[in-house]
């Protein structure tokens, strides 16, 4: 038992080890760019609703990057005698937290940009002095939102969207598809605070609230996703799209054992890495422990991810299992 | 127009109103081609006229710190003006005049500073 002698094992081959430093260096020039971009913003960001709510999507799309960072402490951690399972479940709690932080930020600005709109809330924007000229408010803004915007749409988000397959990483995976996401935010509220300039006084609720809506809808995906996983549904691929293909290699690879006649999977995903139970029907009434532990490390040896395999002999496939068919 | 008599900013001597803000909301219509025609009254039916369209402009005493900032549209302040004693003052106008906002803003910029 070379490699399966340790449950959890949590070092990472050489391409994963660059992609997570690739992703904590992304991460960290997230933070920074997000802050300065929220201090910028908050300088212009006057009475439209419409950027009000770009501004708090701003600030709420930091905590995917928090919850990645400190979730990586963690589940770097060996497995113990008390945390069994090591600490992977980490990142599909810090995904969780971000899920809901959004739906419910996301709920409350959706409901307040209703309420703009119903009482008919007609939001005003003046001028500002820079450098002794007088310019309106909203010229600042559009400039702003088209400017910040470059980071998430071309430079962070297409970054983690080819890092969080490598990494298998479903947080990773999300943050990304929010940044690439977020043009439409900068279209929204530059069209509302457009909008007000002539004198459409609705258009800023209306872009508010479907920034909102956005954001309802990127906490809802999110929330769910984290929830089933924590559920144990079986594994699935980073973007959740299809069942993991691997439960389908585990299989064939137990199949190909001279004395296995049957087998089937439980697979589950802990954040980053697999937590396997393989089932194996023997052909005959005894099986070696050598052919146990061989086929262990072999399904291991399979993919990075699974660390943490048990191979079981048993008299009846579960029903539950995987059989890859 | 609308204002509330207040110090040196705006004197109310029977139907006759001067000040140093007065004269620069006066100023201020005729760069516009507009007439004035002043209302005094306390700030909370001025702004209550604001919201019903009766008014166009309050003017006053009225400072940054102003509570009615979710009913009017506000002006930036301006501590430049003679008798506002270090107060920026600010003036009202209704939700969503922009134009006119900004109209009234740059005025103020060329007249009393920033």
């Amino acid at each position: 038992m070379r490699e399966t002698g340790q449950f959890g094992r949590t070092t990472l081959p050489p391409e994963q080890q660059r992609a997570i430093r690739g992703a904590v260096r992304w991460e960290i020039f997230t933070i920074v760019y997000t802050s300065i971009t929220i201090t910028v913003i908050a300088l212009v960001v006057g009475e439209s609703q419409a950027m009000r709510t770009a501004w708090i999507e701003d600030m709420l799309s930091l905590i995917p990057q928090f919850a990645f960072l400190t979730a990586l402490l963690f589940v770097r951690r060996r497995p113990t005698r008390k945390h069994p399972y090591g600490l992977h479940r980490a990142m599909g709690i810090g995904h969780l937290v971000a899920g809901v932080a959004l739906l419910a930020v996301g709920l409350n600005l959706a409901f307040e940009a209703v309420l703009g709109l119903l009482s008919g809330e007609h939001p005003t924007i003046g001028t500002v002095q820079l450098f002794g000229q007088t310019i309106w408010l909203g010229w600042l803004m559009v400039t702003v939102m088209a400017v910040v915007i470059i980071g998430p749409v071309f430079f962070y988000g297409p970054a983690k969207s080819k890092l969080a397959p490598v990494l298998h990483n479903k947080l990773l995976y999300a943050d990304a598809d929010m940044a690439k996401a977020d043009w439409q935010t900068t279209v929204a509220s530059i069209v509302g605070v457009l909008g007000v300039g002539v004198g459409v006084w609705w258009l800023d609720g209306a872009a508010a609230l479907f920034i909102s809506l956005g954001i309802i809808g990127d906490g809802f995906r999110n929330t769910r996703a984290a929830i089933v996983d924590l559920m144990d549904q079986r594994a699935r691929t980073y973007d959740s799209k299809h069942p993991h293909p691997l439960a389908a290699d585990i299989v064939r690879y137990l199949r190909s054992r001279p004395w296995v006649a049957q087998a089937a999977v439980r697979m589950r995903d802990q954040g980053q890495v697999f937590h396997v139970e393989a089932f194996v029907l023997p052909h005959r009434r005894t099986v070696s422990i050598a052919d146990l532990t061989a086929a262990a490390e072999g399904v291991a040896d399979l993919d990075w991810k699974m660390q943490d395999v048990v191979v079981i002999p048993v008299e009846h496939l579960p029903e539950e299992a995987d059989t890859g068919r | 127009m609308g204002t509330s008599p207040d110090g040196d900013l705006v004197d109310v001597d029977g139907g006759d109103l001067s000040g140093p803000v007065v004269d620069l909301v006066d100023g201020f219509a005729a760069r516009v081609h507009a007439d004035t025609r002043w209302t005094v009254a306390s700030e909370e039916t001025l702004v209550t006229m604001l919201e019903a369209g009766d008014l166009d402009l309050v003017a006053g005493g009225i400072t940054a710190d102003t509570p009615w900032i979710d009913k009017a549209g506000v002006t930036r302040g301006y501590r430049g003006i003679d008798g506002a004693d270090g107060r920026e003052i600010v003036m009202l106008v209704p939700l969503g005049e922009n134009a006119f906002l900004s109209a009234l803003e740059r005025f103020l910029d060329e007249e009393v500073g920033g």
